[in-house]
C-alpha cells in the first residue's frame, strides 16, 4: 500500500515553476517613485482646481463659468482614472476610497441623499468638517456630476444660491482629500513601501509587492465586471447606460481607457516594474493581450452613450470586455509561474 | 449516505509523508511537539486536509488527503484519533480519517435536500457529532438546522451515523460550538439565505436577521437567543469560540456598506446582553468588514479574530473588551490557540506563532510551500 501511495504522491505533487528570486523593495520602490507619487501629485494638482473654477462659477454663474468649471472636473477625473487601481495605503484611511468615489451606487443613496442636503438648506452642513462626516453619498464625484451635468444645472447654479454653495464645498472637499492622500503618500507611505521588509504595515517587500500586483490583476477584473459587464445586457436593447460610472458627464468609456493605460504603465513603464516579477517568458503574453485590449479601445468613442447607440459599438464593448478578460486570465496562469499568492480566503470567504 | 471502500477512497488520493510520524503519533508526542489539522487548496485548484507536525519553529506535513471539493474547519474528535473534515458551503460531504496513520474510515453525505456549511463540533465525550446544515427547499421559513450523528469509534476508526435534526432557530448557520457544561450548544445563525441552485448568491439582505441561539443539545430545546440591534442586522454571525468560563467571542461578516461604521466583534455571557466591540481607526476600517476566524486563548483571557480581506489579525481582552493588538497578515485566516499565544494560517502558504507574551509574530519554517490554508486551524 505504501508503493501505491508513493506512486499517487509523485503523480499529484504539484510543480512550482518558480520565477527566479526578485528583489522585492526595488520594483515597489520603482512603482511608488515613476507611477504612484506622480499619478498622486497629478490627482491632487488637477483635483485642487476644482476650488477656483467652482468659486468662479458661483461669482456669475454663465454657460462659460459652468463650462469651465465642468472641463475642470474633466480633468480632475482623468487623474483620478489614472490613480484609482490603487486601493491599498493612505487611500484607505478615513474612508477617503469612498468618500472619493462612492460607486457603485446600487442603491441610489447618493441621489437621494443630495436632494436632502439640497432641500435642507443649512449652511452649517457645509462646514468642511461638518461636511466630511456626512454620508459618503453626499461627497466625492458622483454628486459632483450631479450638480453639474443635470439637464437643468445652470438654472439651479442662478436661481439658488445654496446649490452652489453645495458645488463649492464638495469641490474643496475633494480637493482636501486629493491633498492628504498625495502628501501621506509623500511624506509617509513612500517610506513604509522602503521599510516594508522590517514587519509593520506590510510583512515583508514580498507582501507590498503583492498590493501593487493586486492593483492590476483586480484592478482589471473590476473594470471587467463593474464598468463594462454590468451595463452589458444580453444584447443592445437590454444594457443599461445608466449603470455605467460616468454616464452624466458622458465619459464612462474615457475612463476605462485611462484605467488600461495606468494597468499598463505599472507593468511595465518603471524600472524595475511589475513585469520582473513574471517569468521572462510570460511577458510577451502578457503584453500581447495589452495590445488586444488597447486596440479594441482604440475603436471605442469616449462616450459610452454614443456607443450603445450602434450594434457595432456594443459589439465594441464585448470586445473590451473579453479582452479584459483575456487580460485577468492572462496574469492569473502567469502568476502560477512565481510563488506570489494574491490570496486565496479574501477573495470568497465563509 | 455513501460510504467508499478503501479502494475508491485511494483514488482521491492520500498522500503520507513516510517516517514522518514517528514523533508526532498521539501518545508517543514529545513535548513541545504539536499537531495541526486544516484544510488547503492548491494551486490546481485540488483540495486537501492535511495534518502538521510544529516542532521549535519548525513545520513538517505528516499526511494530505484529497477532499472532493474545498473543505472548511476541521473537527477534531476528543481522543485525537480521529478527524472529519466538513464541506464548505453549499457542500455536502464530510470526510473522516485519522492524524495518525492518515488513514480514511470513510467519506459520507448528508441527506440530498441538505447542505452543509464547512462547521462541526464533537460532542464532550466523543460520542455525538453535530453539523450545521440548510432544509434549502424551504424558501420562507428558517430552514437553519442541526445535524446530530452517533459516533462509533469501535476499532479504533470513527463512524458516524446520522440519528436526528433540529432547527437552530435561524436561517444559514455557521460554525457551533460546544459550551463548558458539556450540554448546551451555541450556534451563530449567520443569517443569509443562500440555495444551491444560486450557488452562494445571498437572497435576503433586506431581511436577514443574524442570532446567536443556545440549544440543549439532547432534545434541541431553545435555552436563550440573542439578536443584534436593528442597525447591524445585516451583520452576519458566522465564527465564534468558547472559553472555560462560558464568554462566547463573535466574528461578523458586514453584508452592508464597505464604509459603515459597524461592529465585527462580539461577545456575550448567558443571560446577558451583547456587548459589542470596535476597534480605534484606522485598525477597525482595515477590518473591511470580514472576520474569518475567532479563537480564545488557551487561559482565555484574550482572543484573536482574523481578517484576511483585510490581512489583519486582531487580539482583544477579554475582560474590557479593548483591542490588544493587531498585526498584519496577508490573508491570515486560520487560528488556533497554543501555549505561547497563537498559530496562525494564511492563505499565502504561511505559517506563524503570535507571541502573546511579547506582541509579536514569529515565522515558522515550513517543508510544504504548495499549499493555501483555509480559513480555519484546529490542534489535533
Amino acid at each position: 500500500m505504501q508503493q501505491l501511495t508513493r506512486t499517487i504522491a509523485l503523480i499529484l505533487m504539484p510543480v512550482m515553476v518558480c520565477a527566479q528570486s526578485t528583489e522585492w523593495t526595488p520594483v515597489n520602490l520603482a512603482i511608488t517613485d515613476s507611477h504612484v507619487l506622480p499619478g498622486y501629485a497629478r490627482f491632487s494638482e488637477a483635483t485642487s482646481a476644482l476650488v477656483p473654477a467652482a468659486n468662479t462659477l458661483c461669482s456669475q454663474a454663465t454657460d462659460t463659468s459652468l463650462q469651465q468649471m465642468k472641463d475642470a472636473f474633466h480633468a480632475s477625473m482623468d487623474a483620478w482614472q489614472g490613480i484609482q487601481h490603487i486601493q491599498f495605503g493612505p487611500i484607505t484611511y478615513f474612508n477617503w476610497n469612498y468618500r472619493l468615489q462612492f460607486w457603485p451606487d446600487d442603491n441610489g443613496t447618493g441621489g437621494r441623499q443630495l436632494t436632502a442636503l439640497l432641500a435642507g438648506q443649512d449652511e452649517t452642513q457645509l462646514a468642511p468638517e461638518v461636511f466630511a462626516g456626512q454620508s459618503v453619498g453626499v461627497q466625492g464625484y458622483p454628486a459632483l456630476e450631479r450638480l453639474l451635468f443635470d439637464a437643468d444645472s445652470l438654472q439651479q447654479l442662478q436661481d439658488e444660491p445654496f446649490y452652489c454653495r453645495v458645488v463649492q464645498t464638495v469641490a474643496a472637499n475633494l480637493a482636501e482629500m486629493s491633498a492628504g492622500v498625495e502628501s501621506r503618500w509623500r511624506e509617509e507611505f513612500r517610506t513604509t513601501v522602503a521599510n516594508a521588509d522590517e514587519r509593520g504595515f506590510f510583512e515583508s517587500a514580498e507582501d507590498a509587492t503583492i498590493d501593487f500586483l493586486k492593483a492590476l490583476v483586480e484592478g482589471t477584473r473590476r473594470v471587467q465586471q463593474q464598468k463594462i459587464e454590468s451595463v452589458l445586457g444580453e444584447d443592445r436593447a437590454g444594457s443599461r447606460v445608466r449603470l455605467a460610472e460616468s454616464w452624466r458627464s458622458d465619459r464612462s468609456i474615457r475612463n476605462i481607457k485611462l484605467n488600461v493605460a495606468a494597468f499598463h504603465a505599472i507593468f511595465e513603464d518603471s524600472v524595475p516594474s511589475l513585469s520582473e516579477v513574471f517569468v521572462p517568458d510570460d511577458v510577451p503574453g502578457i503584453l500581447a493581450a495589452f495590445e488586444n485590449l488597447e486596440g479594441t479601445l482604440a475603436t471605442l468613442p469616449d462616450s459610452m452613450n454614443v456607443a450603445l447607440e450602434t450594434d457595432q459599438g456594443f459589439q465594441g464593448l464585448q470586445s473590451a470586455r473579453d479582452d479584459l478578460d483575456a487580460l485577468f486570465e492572462t496574469l492569473e496562469a502567469a502568476l502560477k509561474n512565481t510563488d506570489l499568492y494574491l490570496g486565496f480566503n479574501s477573495l470568497d470567504g465563509d | 449516505m455513501t460510504n467508499l471502500d478503501r479502494r475508491q477512497l485511494l483514488s482521491l488520493g492520500l498522500i503520507l509523508f513516510s517516517g514522518s510520524t514517528a514523533v508526532c503519533v498521539a501518545g508517543g508526542q514529545k513535548s513541545g511537539v504539536r499537531r495541526f489539522a486544516s484544510a488547503a487548496s492548491d494551486r490546481n485548484d485540488q483540495h486537501w486536509v492535511s495534518v502538521l507536525c510544529e516542532e521549535n519553529g519548525s513545520v513538517r506535513l505528516l499526511m494530505k488527503l484529497q477532499l472532493p471539493g474545498r473543505g472548511h474547519h476541521v473537527a477534531i474528535h476528543p481522543d485525537g484519533n480521529g478527524f472529519v473534515a466538513i464541506a464548505r458551503r453549499p457542500g455536502n460531504w464530510l470526510v473522516i480519517g485519522s492524524p495518525d496513520t492518515g488513514g480514511i474510515t470513510s467519506q459520507i453525505r448528508v441527506p440530498d435536500d441538505r447542505h452543509l456549511y464547512g462547521h462541526g463540533v464533537f460532542s464532550k465525550d466523543g460520542s455525538y457529532f453535530y453539523t450545521t446544515e440548510s432544509d434549502f427547499n424551504d424558501r420562507e421559513n428558517e430552514n437553519g438546522l442541526v445535524g446530530v450523528w452517533e459516533v462509533n469509534t469501535s476499532g479504533g476508526e470513527i463512524r458516524l451515523h446520522r440519528v436526528a435534526e433540529f432547527p437552530t432557530f435561524g436561517t444559514g448557520p455557521h460554525e457551533l460550538v460546544l459550551m463548558p457544561d458539556g450540554q448546551t450548544l451555541a450556534i451563530a445563525n449567520g443569517g443569509m439565505r443562500t440555495h444551491p441552485e444560486s450557488e452562494r448568491e445571498v437572497l435576503n439582505l433586506d431581511t436577514m436577521l443574524p442570532s446567536l441561539a443556545y440549544l440543549d443539545a439532547a432534545s434541541g430545546k431553545l435555552l436563550e437567543q440573542q439578536f443584534l440591534p436593528g442597525d447591524y442586522h445585516q451583520a452576519s454571525i458566522r465564527h465564534m469560540d468558547v472559553n472555560a468560563q462560558g464568554m462566547v467571542a463573535l466574528g461578523m461578516q458586514f453584508q452592508g456598506e464597505p464604509w459603515q461604521q459597524v461592529p465585527l466583534i462580539a461577545t456575550h455571557n448567558r443571560g446577558e446582553a451583547f456587548r459589542l466591540l470596535l476597534a480605534d481607526e484606522p485598525v477597525q476600517g482595515q477590518m473591511q468588514q470580514y472576520v474569518g476566524s475567532v479563537r480564545f486563548s488557551v487561559h482565555g483571557h484574550t482572543f484573536m479574530a482574523s481578517c484576511p480581506r483585510g490581512n489583519q489579525l486582531t487580539v482583544w481582552d477579554t475582560v474590557s473588551g479593548k483591542l490588544l493588538d493587531s498585526v498584519r497578515s496577508r490573508d491570515g485566516c486560520g487560528v488556533c490557540a497554543v501555549e505561547e499565544g497563537f498559530l496562525f494560517t494564511a492563505g499565502t502558504g504561511k505559517l506563524a506563532l503570535y507571541n502573546l507574551g511579547r506582541l509579536s509574530v514569529e515565522e515558522l519554517t515550513s517543508d510544504e510551500s504548495g499549499l493555501m490554508w483555509d480559513n480555519h486551524l484546529s490542534i489535533v
